[in-house]
């Protein structure tokens, strides 16, 4: 019955751990839709893959792994069937339009994390929402610290312009 | 000395080295200019987590809540799921409740276990637990059980009608059985769980298909210990 148990444990250890990939996903993906569509690929690679993920390590930065992967992967399929990859509405266009308008547009985090380069995003997101430190966020993305560290600051720099809390 | 924007960012998220963590608390106590941008990252830090926040709390869309008690498991690529997604639209939106019916798709033909030569009893058409299964049905208790046992059981309830059932799950199938007179009524079955090597796979989500079965035959939720055991004693009639 042992197998049994292991079973059990990991698919109600991924069922825990599913509202805080929903949040990652729909980060990422920019979209709650598609997060969840993310989320969902992510759960059924992970089930299949379960002999993969190593007992007494982490499930939860596993699983972020995963998602990132195919959320990349899905990204570059998306620009090779020429698909736009990022909305035109998405894009925030400051100092095009009017101050009023802009001031509009940039008070939504949404906007502004949209805005950001995927890498920028994914680390200020695992970071900043997700909670990991430098050193966890650093291996889901499979980057060096400092990277990580130096990724983080341009994307939390241009939040902070975008969102009107520059110092 | 000047501190660099990651040493600033990377102090404001608390992940220097001690000695360093001091040494730049106290260049930032010294200079305002250093305080409001350790405050405005801060302050980022917390809107972001505030603004994400509210997806932990919602409900489970249907897709993903069926999804880890589902075992026709397929690696699909977004497009795909995009397209699922779209010929859901206009379909009535399950909740996470309506997955007993669901679950019920998943309710396979009887599998019997290949060793057991043994008949399985059939009255007026319904069949019935023999053997080990139908041992484990009368004694075992959900509570206390071996770790070694053939056949676990999920957990006991009534059904509307006020018989007692368990669901259980075994090697080769899972399910849930109603006591009557006859003896344990094999009411929905899920079979082949075991694969190659003796090993299991999707096992947990038949249970979790068979838990939510369960919900929705049992008006009055699942026994407890002292509950179970008493009818136990009782013969289970």
């Amino acid at each position: 019955m042992e197998g049994k148990e292991l079973t059990e444990s990991f698919e109600s250890l991924v069922l825990s751990i599913v509202p805080r990939l929903r949040r990652f996903a729909s980060g990422l993906a920019r979209d709650g839709a598609d997060g969840d569509d993310l989320c969902q690929m992510t759960i059924e690679r992970a089930l299949v893959r379960r002999d993969q993920w190593q007992d007494g390590t982490r499930l939860d930065s596993w699983m972020y792994r995963i998602m990132r992967n195919i959320w990349i992967d899905e990204t570059r399929a998306r620009s090779r069937r020429s698909e736009t990859f990022v909305d035109e509405e998405a894009g925030i266009a400051v100092g095009v339009r009017g101050e009023q308008e802009v001031a509009v547009e940039i008070g939504n985090v949404d906007r502004a994390m949209a805005s950001l380069p995927a890498e920028q995003r994914e680390a200020v997101l695992l970071v900043m929402v997700e909670g990991y430190s430098y050193k966890e966020a650093a291996e889901i993305i499979g980057c060096p610290v400092g990277t990580l560290n130096s990724r983080l600051v341009r994307g939390r720099d241009a939040l902070l312009f975008l969102l009107g809390e520059m110092p | 000395m000047t501190i660099t924007p990651e040493r600033l960012a990377a102090f404001a998220d608390g992940e220097l080295p001690e000695d360093e963590m001091r040494r730049i608390e106290a260049l930032v106590a010294a200079d305002s200019g250093l305080a409001r941008q350790v405050a405005a990252h801060r302050e980022l830090r917390h809107r972001l987590s505030a603004h994400f926040e509210p997806i932990l709390k919602a409900p489970l869309p249907d897709h993903l809540a069926v999804l880890l008690a589902r075992p026709d498991l397929q690696v699909v690529d977004l497009a795909r799921a995009r397209q699922r997604r779209d010929s859901r639209r206009g379909m009535p939106r399950w909740t996470w409740f309506a997955a007993p019916a669901l679950a019920a798709s998943l309710v396979l033909t009887l599998m019997l276990p290949t060793h057991d030569k043994r008949e399985i009893p059939q009255v007026d058409g319904h069949t019935y637990a023999a053997g080990p299964l139908a041992d484990a049905l009368n004694e075992q208790l959900s509570a206390i059980q071996p770790a070694s046992a053939q056949t676990r059981i999920l957990l006991s309830f009534k059904d509307s009608a006020g018989a007692y059932c368990r669901a259980f799950s075994g090697k080769e199938q899972a399910g849930i059985a109603c006591r009557d007179e006859n003896g344990w009524q094999l009411r929905k079955l899920i079979g082949g769980a075991q694969v190659e090597g003796g090993d299991y796979r999707q096992a947990g989500s038949e249970d979790a298909a068979l838990m939510m079965l369960a919900q929705d035959m049992a008006p009055e939720g699942a026994l407890d210990a002292g509950q179970e055991q008493a009818a136990k004693a009782r013969g289970w009639q």
